[in-house]
This record gives C-alpha cells, sequence and structure tokens, in this order.
C-alpha cells in the first residue's frame, strides 16, 4: 500500500455499513472474504420499486444486480445504457478513478448511484435519451483536459476496462 | 407513519405537483394575461368615447374561461379566445341584435389600429392578435325577464336576441370554486382552493388561476382537446358543458365525501359529471338537459338533442378521461408517468414539466446538493438521515 492512501474498508465494515443506512435498509449474507446485500429502494415517489442486489468479495469490486422488476424486457429491444453484460449489472462509475476505492463506502457511493441510475434509467425508458452522463468504452478522452473534466488525476494509475 | 403509507402519500402529491406543472403549461402565460388586460381595456375605452348614442353607455366585461380562469390554449397554436361582453345596459330590445352588432363594428373599423385586425364573425366581432389571442367581442343588453340579471346576446341568426348571463355563471362558478375540499392528506396541499376566489378583479390575477376546480376543468378540457384533436363533425364537448358538469360534480363532492388526497377528488369529480346531465322524454324521444342555473331558458346541451352522435360522442370521451386519470393516479414509474400524462394532456407540456423534473436533479447534482432518502428517493438539498450522493461517472460495456 502507498503512503497516503486511505485505507481499504474491510467486506464485514462495508457490510456492516450498509446495513446501519436507513437507505439500504434490507437483508443479506456474510461469509468470510465476501458477502451479498438485497434491498429495496426507488429513486423517486413516482418510481417502481426495485430490488437491489450488492456482490462484494475480497480486493474485487462491488457488483450491483436489478433483481425486481427485470430492467431487460422493459427495455424491449433496445440496449440498456451503461450496464455491464454477461451477467447484467449496473456500472455507475468509471473504474480507475477515485471516484470509487475501497476505502469508500457503499452505502456512500453505491447505493445512492444506483438511485441515481434507476432515476435516469426510468427517464430513458420512455424519452430514449440518456440524460445522466457519463461514458462508455473507447469514449474515454486521451487528453489532459478530457481526463481532467472526468476527474482522472493520476492517468498512470488508469485501467479502464479492467473493472474486476 | 409507516413507510407504505408514506410513500403512497408522496406520490400523491409528486403527481399533483407534477398535474399542476402541466397545467400551467397549458393554460394562457402571465404575460399573455396581461397582454390581454391591456388591449381589452384599450377596446373599451374606445368604444365608450364613442358619439354614437346607441353605444352611450356601453362598457367591455370579461366572459368565458378567461374570466373564471379555466382557460387552456389550443394544441398546436399560441392563440387562445378571450371572450369579452359589450354590454350596453339602458337599452331594450326595440334594438335589433343586427343593428346592436352593426355599430360596434362601425365603431371598431373607425380606430386604424383595429381596423386590420376585424374579424366578424356570427354573433361577435373578433380581433385578431396574431400569436397571442383573439378578442371576441359579444354585444349584450340587460334581459328585462331575467330575475338572476341575466343578459341577451345575439342568436345565430342575429335576429333574435337569447338569453344568456356570463356575470352570473361567473359568480356561480367562482362561488363553488371556493368550496374548500375535506382532504385527509397531511402532506401537500399543492391546490390553493382557500385563497383562490379571495377577491374579485376585472381581470384574474394570477393566483386565481389556481384552486382544485379550476384545475380539473382545465384536465378536462385538455384531455378533450387531445381526445377530439381529428375531429371535424363537431364532436367535442363544448367548453361549457365540460365547465358546468365539472363544477356541479365538484359542489357535489366538496359538500359530501371526504377524501385521502386531492387526486382522488379529481378522480371522483370527473367521474361523477355525467350525473349531472338532465334527461326527460318528449314523444318518446330522450331529450338532453343541461340549464344554465343563472338564467331560465338556456340548455347548454340543446345540440345533443338535433345531433344524438354528440352525446355518443360526450359518453365516449368522458369514460376515456376518467380511465386516463385514474390509470395515472395508480401508474408506478417516471416512464409510465410521462407516458400517461401525454395521454391526458399531450406531448409537449408533459414533456416541460417531466424534463423539468430531470433538470431540477441534474442542478442539484452538478452542484453537490443532491441526496438521497429512504421515504422520498432524491433529494434537493440536504435532510436528516438522508445520504448524499457523491460525483460519479456513469460507465458501462459498449452497447
Amino acid at each position: 500500500m502507498r503512503l497516503g492512501r486511505p485505507k481499504a474498508l474491510t467486506i464485514a465494515q462495508q457490510y456492516v455499513n450498509l446495513q446501519g443506512n436507513p437507505l439500504s435498509a434490507g437483508h443479506g449474507t456474510l461469509r468470510a472474504g465476501s458477502f451479498t446485500w438485497a434491498y429495496a429502494t426507488s429513486p423517486t415517489p413516482l418510481s417502481r420499486d426495485y430490488l437491489i442486489r450488492i456482490e462484494m468479495a475480497c480486493d474485487a469490486s462491488p457488483r450491483v444486480f436489478v433483481d425486481d422488476p427485470d430492467i431487460e424486457l422493459l427495455a424491449g429491444d433496445r440496449d440498456l445504457p451503461h450496464i455491464y453484460r454477461n451477467p447484467t449489472r449496473l456500472c455507475l462509475y468509471l473504474p480507475g478513478t477515485r471516484e470509487w476505492q475501497p476505502s469508500l463506502r457503499l452505502d456512500q457511493t453505491i447505493v445512492p448511484w444506483t438511485s441515481l441510475w434507476l432515476f435516469y434509467f426510468e427517464d430513458w425508458l420512455e424519452s430514449g435519451e440518456w440524460k445522466g452522463g457519463g461514458m462508455h468504452p473507447g469514449e474515454a478522452s486521451r487528453t489532459r483536459q478530457g481526463r481532467r473534466r472526468l476527474g482522472i488525476r493520476r492517468p498512470d494509475e488508469c485501467e479502464i476496462g479492467n473493472e474486476e | 407513519m409507516n413507510y407504505i403509507a408514506e410513500r403512497a402519500q408522496l406520490r400523491q402529491s409528486q403527481l399533483v405537483g407534477l398535474i399542476e406543472e402541466v397545467c400551467q403549461h397549458v393554460e394562457p402565460s402571465s404575460y399573455q394575461r396581461d397582454m390581454a388586460k391591456q388591449r381589452y381595456e384599450s377596446v373599451g375605452d374606445w368604444l365608450a368615447r364613442s358619439d354614437d348614442w346607441l353605444l352611450a353607455s356601453i362598457a367591455i366585461r370579461l366572459q368565458g374561461s378567461v374570466a373564471i380562469g379555466t382557460a387552456v390554449k389550443p394544441i398546436g397554436a399560441n392563440e387562445h379566445d378571450v371572450d369579452l361582453v359589450a354590454h350596453v345596459p339602458d337599452l331594450d330590445l326595440a334594438v335589433s341584435p343586427a343593428l346592436l352588432k352593426q355599430r360596434i363594428g362601425d365603431r371598431l373599423r373607425s380606430n386604424g389600429n383595429y381596423a386590420g385586425l376585424l374579424i366578424e364573425m356570427p354573433r361577435c366581432w373578433r380581433l385578431d392578435y396574431a400569436n397571442e389571442f383573439h378578442l371576441d367581442i359579444t354585444p349584450s343588453i340587460p334581459n328585462p325577464e331575467c330575475r338572476l340579471g341575466g343578459e341577451l346576446v345575439p342568436d345565430k341568426t342575429l335576429k333574435m336576441w337569447k338569453a344568456s348571463n356570463p356575470q352570473g355563471y361567473r359568480a356561480k362558478f367562482e362561488r363553488r370554486a371556493a368550496l374548500l375540499p375535506r382532504i385527509r392528506s397531511v402532506f401537500g396541499k399543492a391546490f390553493d382552493s382557500a385563497r383562490s376566489d379571495a377577491q374579485v378583479e376585472p381581470y384574474p390575477e394570477e393566483k386565481r388561476l389556481k384552486g382544485i376546480l379550476r384545475r380539473i376543468v382545465q384536465i378536462a378540457k385538455r384531455h378533450r382537446d387531445v381526445h377530439f384533436i381529428d375531429d371535424d363533425q363537431g364532436l367535442a364537448p363544448l367548453s361549457i358543458i365540460i365547465t358546468t358538469l365539472a363544477s356541479r360534480a365538484y359542489e357535489t363532492c366538496v359538500s359530501n365525501f371526504e377524501y385521502d388526497h386531492e387526486l382522488d377528488l379529481i378522480v371522483d369529480v370527473l367521474r361523477r359529471m355525467p350525473q349531472m346531465l338532465q334527461t326527460t322524454t318528449i314523444e318518446g324521444r330522450l331529450v338532453w338537459c343541461l340549464w344554465n342555473q343563472t338564467t331560465a331558458g338556456e340548455n347548454f346541451c340543446e345540440k345533443w338533442n338535433r345531433h344524438p352522435e354528440r352525446a355518443t360522442a360526450f359518453f365516449e370521451w368522458h369514460g376515456k378521461v376518467v380511465a386516463d386519470v385514474e390509470n395515472l393516479a395508480g401508474t408506478r414509474g417516471l416512464d409510465q408517468v410521462r407516458r400517461l400524462l401525454g395521454d391526458i394532456f399531450g406531448t409537449a407540456p408533459t414533456n416541460k414539466a417531466m424534463d423539468s423534473l430531470i433538470e431540477r436533479v441534474d442542478t442539484a447534482r452538478a452542484t453537490n446538493r443532491l441526496s438521497v432518502s429512504r421515504p422520498v428517493g432524491l433529494i434537493m438539498g440536504t435532510a436528516a438521515s438522508a445520504t448524499p450522493v457523491r460525483a460519479n461517472t456513469f460507465f458501462g460495456d459498449r452497447p
């Protein structure tokens, strides 16, 4: 570990924080070195209720699934924006940047970003336009200005596409 | 309050807030209202300063939907009608409608500002302000036989005077609109029915355009305009019929029932509208009646009896408006809300209201003021037990 970097939270600490935040109130299973956490959420009072599952293992990035409703069914024959495929899971931050790192609490990053994703998802379903910004692989700017705009401070640490 | 009940209340309040916002997009803007007021006051002034003895005591008054605050802009056009009565209190039946109308037209034409805008309509004069509104000026004289202070206006042929009572109708509508519903909701009261009728002004002030009855009428009229967009046979129910049915149903509802939420009241008023129609049978034929309660002898449904297809069209539309508003009230998902609001109000005003919801979230997100709480979801600003939304960049596989 490099000096000056905040210490990564343990799997158990992440689990307890998810358990303690009313926003992610739900239930889960904590094992040695991994956990699964499930909770219900809705991005606005007008929105559907969604069942979210977060899976995390030691030294890996969190994986976020929408268990219900079936978001691919809702999307019909359109490609869902801002997801990883096989299996389908939400892609909530730019890997290789400090938007999310193991020292940050999931209940304060991944959980609110999931609400934000669901908000823009429901809008996208009818308007056809993803208004939440972001980027897809290959769109990453190679210029210094572009990196700064994305908040990528250390291009040498960037491992875009090598998330898990 | 438990989570589910709180969520249900919040959902209804947000829906009502959205309806309120869409209604603001479908009604004439405050700029249009101010312009119309200036214009019709000038017209009134010009008529009153005429040397024509017939017009010596003429005065211009607002009537119709602008007067009662239920106007909606026509779909795809910017001009709406502003209905005015040019009332001459000291004339009697000896003056024919055609003569009075002609004298008013002569006076308007003698003003260079009006001559170019003037269009003759069967019963009135229209001043056509392109891209703003039409001022429709209908001649009127007192009705000596009306105990309720009614007036006489030209019939379609201009040969006869017929009973009407725009001032009385307006007063009755405003009295009903001022009735306060009993709402159990502990949350939002988006429609301010209490204050809406606090003052009577020559032209409705902005806050008078709010209030739940006015919004119900606007919802129904706008839905009518959407539903009958391709109607070229005059099947669409008249605004006076919709407004009268809704205001009587509203009086019934608020006088007799208590509601969990404004949205329940809106649905119930819409549902009960046809109950306010009367029917009789004359020579084996069904006759529809919706009497003007403010003067004798004016049946707003009169034409249904010569064109029964209009009654059929009304009931078909009514079933649709009730179903559409019920669907909206029961739906889940911002996508479904946008779609169902669009069914009721049309896509343009719906998109404006929905897009501004997205923009409010975008703005809060860009300025680090967005947070999430469990019952509400995304909120602008912070609250106890809310979690701030940190900056993020959505990523993902290439589609």
